[in-house]
C-alpha cells in the first residue's frame, strides 16, 4: 500500500535549471522534486532530504534569491530558475562568512540541520545584514535542529553580521 | 512518501486553469504554493491524477483603490503580505496573521489563496495510512474515525487550521472567484462550510482570483493572537481576530467582529459577542461579557492533544487581551508591552 503509484505514461520533461550558476537540462517526472534532482540527479548531496513535508527545513535551498524549500518543490516548476545549495556558499576553499561562524561558534553537531540552516542564514543576511535577536530567531524557526544547539547557531548567525559575538572554537 | 505519479499542467492564466480543472474533474488538484498539497499527496491523502500548477501566472501587487478598498492578488505570497509596506500600514491585522504561519520557508512560498483553500487537520488524517492506521478513516473513504470512533460516516470532525482566515472575516473581506461558469463574490466567510468531509464551498472548477479587502472606518481598532504550543513552526491551537469600532466619543463600541479560528471545521464567528458589544461603553466588564458568549457560542473540538477545556480556558484568557489590545488600537493609545 505505501508503494508509491507509477504509471508510465506520464511522460518526462525536459527542465533547465541553474544550480550554483551552472546551467543544467536534466529529464525530470513531475513527481519528481527538487531535493530529489539535486541529490540524485546532480549528486549534490549537501541539500539534506530529511521529514519530507515541509517541516524541518534541512532541505531549504535559494530559488530565485529566496528560501524554499526543495522537498516540496516540484523540479518541472523550477525551470528557467536560479537555485543556490549550500555547494554554493562557499568560494572555493574560502568558506563563506556564515560557513565559518558556524565553525568558529561549533554550532555543527550531527549536521544534518546545518545545510538548511546556512541557507536560512544566508538568506536573512542578504535580506538585513544586522538582524536583532528576534529577527534571527524568527528567520531560523522553519529549521529544526535535533541536537537542539540552536544557541550556537543564533550566535553564529550573530558572529556573521559583526554584531561583537566571538568565536569560541579556536 | 514518495510521490506518485501525476501528470503536471502549467496554464498561462487562471481562466484557462479553471477550464483545465473543470476536464479533469475530481482527478484533478490546483497547486499555487503547494506547501500543504505535496505533503498531503506524500501521505497519499490525495492523490490527483494531474496537478493543475499555477506558478506561470505572476501576481498582482496588492493595490489600494481610492475608496479605501484593498484588492489583493490571491496568489500573493503570504510573505509579501507580511513585508507590503501596504498591508503593513492598511491591513496591520493580516500582516500579523501571515506572520504567524508556519516558517519563513512556508510564507515565502505559500499564498493567500493557498492558505483559504488548505486541508482541514487532524491527527491522524494528516499521517501515513499504512502501518499505524490501516484503514482509511472516513474523509479518506474508509470505514472509521480514529479520533472520535462513535463518529457516524457523515461526519468528520477535523480542524481548518487557516490563521489568516479569522482576520480575513474579521476585517470583512470577500473573495472573487473565476470558473468556467464565469466568476462570483462572496464573502470569506462563505467560503467555508463547516463540513469537514468538504470543508469549502466553491464550485469544481472554481478558482479564487483575489481577496478583497472593505475599507476601513474611522474609530478602526484590531487584535489578533494565535495560540500554540511553541510561537513557531506550528498549527494553531486557536486563533483569535478582532475587529471593532468606536464612536467618536471614544468609549462606546459601534461594531464588533469577532472570529475564533482554528478550533472547529471552519473559523468560527461569535455573533452572540459581537452583539454584547456592540452599543455598549468599552470597559472590563462589557469585554468580559462578550468572552463569555463568545466561548458559549465556539463549541470546539478537542484536536492535537488539546483538550475541550484547555481550549476554552485559553481562549477565555487571550480573547480578553485581544480584545483589550483592538480596544486600545481603536482609541489610538500607544500598545503597552
Amino acid at each position: 500500500m505505501s508503494k508509491a503509484q507509477t504509471n508510465q505514461k506520464v511522460r518526462s520533461q525536459i527542465v533547465e535549471i541553474c544550480v550554483n550558476g551552472e546551467w543544467h537540462e536534466l529529464t525530470v517526472k513531475p513527481r519528481n522534486t527538487l531535493v530529489e534532482v539535486l541529490r540524485e540527479k546532480l549528486g549534490l548531496t549537501g541539500t539534506k532530504d530529511g521529514c519530507e513535508q515541509g517541516v524541518c527545513g534541512a532541505c531549504t535551498v535559494m530559488l530565485e534569491g529566496h528560501p524554499a524549500l526543495a522537498c516540496i518543490t516540484l523540479a518541472v516548476e523550477c525551470h528557467g530558475k536560479e537555485v543556490r545549495t549550500v555547494e554554493g556558499l562557499a568560494q572555493g576553499e574560502i568558506l563563506s562568512a556564515i560557513q565559518q561562524a558556524f565553525l568558529d561558534q561549533g554550532a555543527v553537531q550531527c549536521g544534518f540541520c546545518t545545510s538548511g540552516m546556512l541557507m536560512s542564514a544566508t538568506a536573512l543576511l542578504e535580506k538585513n545584514s544586522k538582524p536583532s535577536l528576534a529577527e534571527i530567531k524568527k528567520a531560523l524557526e522553519g529549521n529544526l535542529c535535533r541536537c537542539t544547539g540552536y544557541n550556537a547557531i543564533v550566535a553564529a548567525v550573530q558572529q556573521a553580521s559583526g554584531q561583537g559575538v566571538k568565536p569560541i572554537m579556536l | 512518501m514518495i510521490l506518485s505519479d501525476f501528470e503536471h499542467e502549467r496554464p498561462g492564466t487562471l481562466a484557462e486553469a479553471a477550464v483545465l480543472l473543470r476536464r479533469h474533474g475530481a482527478d484533478a488538484r490546483i497547486m499555487a504554493g503547494g506547501t500543504d498539497l505535496l505533503p498531503n499527496m506524500r501521505v497519499n491523502l490525495v492523490r490527483p491524477a494531474t496537478v493543475i500548477s499555477l506558478s506561470g501566472i505572476t501576481p498582482e501587487l496588492p493595490k489600494s483603490e481610492p475608496d479605501g478598498t484593498i484588492r489583493i492578488d490571491a496568489l500573493t505570497r503570504l510573505a509579501t503580505l507580511e513585508n507590503s509596506t501596504l498591508i503593513r500600514e492598511q491591513l496591520a491585522i493580516l500582516a500579523e496573521s501571515a506572520r504567524a504561519v508556519g516558517s519563513n520557508q512556508i510564507r515565502e512560498m505559500g499564498t493567500l489563496g493557498g492558505n483559504l483553500c488548505q486541508e482541514t487537520r487532524c491527527l491522524y488524517l494528516n499521517q501515513q495510512h499504512d502501518y499505524q492506521f490501516v484503514v482509511p478513516c472516513f474523509k479518506r473513504g474508509g470505514a472509521c474515525c480514529y479520533p472520535f470512533p462513535q463518529n457516524k460516516p457523515d461526519v468528520c470532525w477535523s480542524v481548518h487550521m487557516s490563521d489568516v482566515a479569522p482576520a480575513l472575516i474579521a476585517l470583512g473581506a470577500e473573495i472573487e472567484t473565476v470558473g468556467d461558469k464565469g466568476g462570483r463574490r462572496l464573502a470569506v466567510e462563505d467560503l467555508f462550510t463547516g463540513n469537514g468531509l468538504k470543508p469549502l464551498s466553491l464550485d469544481n472548477g472554481e478558482i479564487i482570483c483575489a481577496i478583497i479587502v472593505p475599507p476601513r472606518p474611522s474609530g478602526f481598532g484590531w487584535g489578533y493572537h494565535k495560540s500554540a504550543r511553541r510561537g513557531g513552526l506550528e498549527f494553531a491551537m486557536a486563533v483569535m481576530a478582532v475587529t471593532l469600532r468606536v464612536a467618536a466619543d471614544r468609549n462606546t463600541c459601534t461594531d464588533a467582529r469577532i472570529v475564533i479560528g482554528a478550533v472547529r471545521e471552519r473559523p468560527v464567528r461569535a455573533v452572540a459577542a459581537e452583539q454584547a458589544l456592540t452599543g455598549t461603553i468599552l470597559d472590563d466588564a462589557s469585554v468580559a461579557a462578550a468572552v463569555a458568549a463568545a466561548i458559549e457560542e465556539m463549541k470546539p473540538l478537542p484536536h492535537h492533544g488539546f483538550t475541550k477545556s484547555y481550549i476554552v480556558d485559553n481562549v477565555r484568557v487571550y480573547l480578553r487581551r485581544v480584545l483589550t489590545r483592538a480596544v486600545r488600537n481603536a482609541r489610538g493609545e500607544a500598545e503597552t508591552a
